[in-house]
């Protein structure tokens, strides 16, 4: 775990940023960009929050196959409706704007009251238990515990689904192209 | 002074992304921008379950777990939806989510 908070606070103020630009941008490649690079500030969060392997699947899943899948929808979709802006939809597109703005505004609030916090002006209501110093092999053997014993049966439910969808996905392009 | 990072700071940017997730899903009108913006609450959410596996959990972690499960449904989901963006585009012409009012 990275103990310097500076890497808290940048990551922080990269997945804000790139938030609020993947939302209001009207391009929707830049917005797919910024996502991309928030989707990679989340995979920074899950690494300094001790997780390594959450953080790998993230940065696997989200950061590069996601992108992927939908990139090659814009490709095909081609960007038609950007030749359609009515009014309502500029409505839409304000509303937008002045929602995320909202909640950006939301976020400073909350920001300033954990800061308060942090340097002990108001009392820390909420007990956490302490930090347990953990290693990476506790975390790996947790894993396993977890994925194997636990919660076995969710996790065959998850690959059965994974299965089906490309069988499904299969079976539908066959039909189609037939 | 700011040298604590508590459980909060980490809640509070999972709050975010849900937040601006969620009003972007409301409002946006392009289908993708609905997409991605379901994924930054998905988002939002795994870094709680981490939050509070790292910090509520002790040694067993089931909030790593949980995450784990969710990012895996999470791609399901999204390749579901994109299929079915993509069938009705065909018919529809248009990646605009007014339009799309059956299905």
């Amino acid at each position: 775990m990275l103990e310097n908070p500076i890497f808290f606070y940048i990551a922080s103020a990269i997945i804000i940023f790139f938030t609020i630009i993947s939302l209001i941008n009207k391009n929707i490649i830049n917005s797919l960009l910024a996502a991309v690079m928030v989707f990679f500030c989340g995979a920074l969060f899950f690494y300094l929050l001790g997780s390594e392997y959450n953080a790998i699947i993230q940065a696997a899943v989200y950061g590069v196959a996601v992108p992927v899948i939908i990139g090659l929808s814009i490709m095909f979709s081609g960007n038609v409706s950007c030749k359609n802006s009515t009014e309502t939809e500029n409505k839409r597109e304000f509303k937008l704007s002045y929602f995320t703005l909202l909640s950006g505004g939301i976020f400073v609030l909350a920001l300033v009251y954990v800061i308060m916090i942090s340097v002990s002006i108001l009392p820390d209501t909420f007990c956490i238990k302490e930090i347990a110093q953990t290693t990476s092999y506790d975390v790996i053997s947790a894993f396993a515990k977890g994925i194997f014993i636990d919660y076995v049966w969710a996790f065959e439910l998850l690959s059965l689904l994974l299965t089906i969808v490309i069988a499904g996905f299969t079976l539908f392009n066959r039909r189609r192209d037939s | 002074m700011m040298n604590n990072i508590t459980m909060y700071h980490y809640l509070f940017i999972g709050l975010f992304m849900f937040l601006t997730g969620f009003f972007g899903s409301v409002f946006a009108k392009n289908i993708i921008k609905v997409l991605i913006s379901i994924e930054f609450m998905l988002l939002g959410i795994n870094i709680n379950f981490v939050t509070f596996g790292t910090y509520c959990d002790g040694l067993d972690f089931e909030g790593y777990i949980m995450s784990l499960f969710y990012i895996g449904i999470g791609a399901v989901e999204f390749a579901v939806a994109l299929y079915l963006f993509y069938l009705m585009f065909q018919k529809k012409d248009s990646d605009n989510i007014q339009k799309y009012t059956d299905l």
